[in-house]
């Protein structure tokens, strides 16, 4: 980046929004063992979720922004920054969490709490970047990442009323404080977006992947509507952000050699998760033939490293397999009444039996 | 030690509790087997319908579609005829293609007979093909300490000559060997004596054979009385008295269980000896339990074919697909295909496959 560009950057004309524990990083802190390990360890020590490094290089542009948001402590921050140095990745914003701060005022709900935390960072940064900048973002089922995007997605683009955030706030059990914040920019945003004249024809968020950490049934999400599409493996997601236009079939393959050369990835288990979005109605078909493409063009690299004859064989013999792709997950209105339980911490009760139900 | 990566098509439209069950299974098998990649053959709707709302990692499990299924009480070759896509018979077919090495099925199990037969080659030197089934005795066996025996067939061939049943007892020694890990099987003919002259010409023919036969241990004929009492690690009878035995066994295993619940009904001093009992009452009924055994390997082909009971729950498919994939990374046709060789002379007399008896398991 040249130093004008540094001094007075183009504008972002697309925003990455990620989260870093069980999104970026693989982490368990299901038990305290686990949050102390995680805590201590070095940058070098930390794992990445397969192929997040490779896709975050790859979503890194002049005109993009990478922005993270995550639960991890404050105290972590220059551990997680050479972390992502060591990645290889460049981002714009790094948002941690004050827990200490939350511990010493007695704030232990805070310490659990997505929606108090989340919501206010995200609606937060978004005024800063404009409301009709499309934005994608990465998170993961272990907390509440599928209800806190969905919502902010909805609040940008106006379709949430100020009852429906009390009514949520009310649920999610959120400190007078939090909830102050968060009418704030909730307010903020209404007016910013009034003076726009609205969002005609904008939706300011394109895409939420949920990284499935935890192999929830992808159904549990089906009531975010089709915006919001469950990935079991990076690979995944960077085929629908090519359906989308977000990456180019060079930035695909970069994905999955990563996960093929450092995480034991194969043409069975890549194959399989393409077969697996077009079961669920995510229309990806059409990306096998650009992928296609790609592999055959004369780039030395890649014909050293693929086999591509064999790669195109497994992937349309996965398509072909299906008989008639299957219809398209239909949009839907999402009614943040009926999803309420999805707020509250993992650890709550009535999330707990909401889960169960499912 | 890593297990190598091995493929197994499963037949999601057959049994009782398919495709519900038969998916399940397979789900549970792609959440914690890392070395078994699976293909549900069958309806990809259902299918998908199926895995969408269960656990499950994608990344181990693809979907063939098949437009087709046998329903678990038609004829075979009839339904066969019907029915060219059904799932069984593509299933068969990605096996013989080598897109998977073994086939795991709970359908109708004269229509998946047929299907293998019609798809696959019998091993050189093999004339019928056997189903063989698992059943508990009291003497453990092999490395595994195992306490299974092996008996065949159970089924697939009503009518076994010497030959059959020599080559029956080739193919049981081979699976006792890879399977059980069982160096040196001991081998028997299930017949009315155990005198060597005793019962129908073929067993007495047969058992001249066996006392030839490099590689096991033959220990002549055993009677339904030394069953149990696992005598032998592999039984070897045609077809129809293998299909009595198994299930005269089973059905002594459910009277049991049924006597036990009606004691315990009975007198409240009979219910609670019995509770005192509970815990070898369950290492019982774990040991007696089919679910566990993972379905009946069917012997004599040039590829895998393991036949789940039509009854099948998702634990006894997983138990299936594990038992299927044991035997493809161990190569079990190519193994018995050797031994068959060193035991039936050179210019074999031409294979043939019988209808075979339609069986539950």
């Amino acid at each position: 980046m040249s130093l004008v560009d540094r001094i007075d950057p183009p504008p972002a004309r697309q925003l990455f929004r990620w989260d870093l524990d069980k999104t970026y990083l693989r982490t368990d802190f299901d038990t305290f063992r686990q949050l102390v390990k995680t805590a201590l360890e070095k940058a070098s020590e930390k794992v990445n979720v397969p192929g997040t490094a490779a896709l975050m290089r790859e979503l890194k542009r002049e005109e993009t922004r990478v922005l993270i948001v995550s639960g991890s402590p404050r105290q972590m921050r220059r551990v997680i920054e050479d972390k992502l140095r060591l990645d290889g990745v460049v981002w714009d914003e790094l948002v941690l969490k004050d827990n200490l701060g939350n511990v010493l005022r007695g704030r232990f709900r805070a310490m659990r709490n997505q929606v108090g935390y989340k919501l206010p960072v995200l609606l937060e940064s978004r005024l800063r970047y404009g409301l009709d900048v499309p934005e994608t973002l990465f998170g993961d089922d272990a907390e509440a990442d599928a209800f806190v995007y969905s919502l902010y997605a909805d609040i940008v683009a106006g379709r949430v009323s100020r009852e429906l955030l009390s009514e949520v706030m009310e649920a999610a059990r959120l400190y007078p404080d939090e909830r102050g914040r968060l009418l704030q920019f909730f307010d903020e945003l209404t007016q910013a977006r009034e003076k726009a004249g609205g969002l005609v024809g904008i939706e300011p968020v394109r895409r939420i992947f949920i990284h499935l950490d935890k192999l929830t049934p992808p159904t549990r999400f089906s009531a975010y509507g089709p915006r919001l599409v469950p990935i079991y493996n990076y690979f995944q997601s960077a085929l629908v952000l090519m359906a989308d236009g977000q990456l180019n079939s060079l930035s695909v393959i970069k994905v999955a050699l990563e996960m093929v050369q450092g995480y034991g990835y194969n043409l069975i288990s890549l194959s399989n998760s393409f077969q697996d979005l077009i079961r669920r109605g995510i229309p990806v078909s059409q990306v096998a033939g650009a992928l296609a493409e790609a592999l055959t063009t004369h780039n030395p690299v890649l014909a050293a490293l693929l086999p591509a004859p064999d790669i195109l064989a497994a992937f349309a013999g996965r398509v072909a397999s299906l008989g008639a792709p299957p219809p398209a997950p239909t949009p839907v209105d999402v009614d943040y009444r009926a999803l309420i339980d999805d707020a509250r911490p993992r650890t709550d009760k009535k999330r707990r039996l909401s889960a169960n139900e499912d | 030690m890593a297990h190598p990566p091995v493929t197994i098509a499963v037949d999601a439209m057959g049994g009782d509790f398919a495709p519900d069950e038969i998916v399940k299974g397979v789900a549970e098998i792609s959440l914690g087997q890392t070395h078994i990649n699976t293909i549900l053959v069958g309806d990809q709707a259902r299918i998908t319908a199926v895995l969408s709302h269960v656990k499950h990692n994608p990344e181990r499990l693809s979907v063939h579609h098949a437009p087709q299924a046998v329903p678990m009480g038609a004829k075979p070759g009839e339904a066969l005829k019907e029915f060219p896509e059904a799932s069984i018979v593509i299933a068969a077919q990605l096996v013989r293609d080598g897109t998977a090495k073994a086939l795991v099925s709970a359908g109708n199990t004269g229509a998946s007979v047929l299907a293998c037969a019609r798809t696959w080659r019998l091993i050189p030197g093999v004339k019928r093909a056997a189903l063989a089934a698992v059943y508990p005795t009291q003497t453990q066996r092999g490395s595994k300490e195992d306490p299974f025996s092996l008996l065949l067939d159970v089924g697939a061939t009503v009518d076994a000559s010497a030959q059959d049943l020599a080559a029956f007892a080739v193919m049981g020694a081979s699976y006792a060997r890879v399977i059980s890990r069982n160096e040196i099987p001991k081998v028997a003919l299930l017949s009315n004596g155990s005198e060597e002259k005793k019962g129908p010409a073929r067993v007495v023919e047969a058992h001249e054979l066996l006392r030839k036969v490099p590689g096991i241990e033959f220990v002549g004929n055993i009677e339904g009385v030394d069953l149990p009492k696992g005598v032998a690690d592999v039984v070897v009878c045609d077809g129809f008295v293998g299909n009595v035995v198994l299930k005269m066994l089973e059905g002594i295993s459910e009277t049991a269980m049924s006597l036990a619940r009606y004691a315990a009904k009975e007198k409240l001093l009979w219910r609670a000896g019995l509770a005192m009992l509970s815990s070898g009452f369950q290492r019982i009924k774990t040991l007696t339990d089919w679910e566990e055994y993972g379905g009946a390997p069917f012997l004599g082909f040039d590829r895998l074919f393991i036949k789940a009971h039509g009854r099948s729950k998702s634990r006894a498919i997983q138990n299936a697909c594990k038992v299927a994939a044991k035997a493809a990374a161990a190569d079990l046709p190519a193994q018995i295909g050797k031994m068959v060789q060193e035991f039936v002379p050179a210019g074999a007399e031409e294979v043939e496959v019988t209808k075979p008896l339609r069986v539950k398991k």
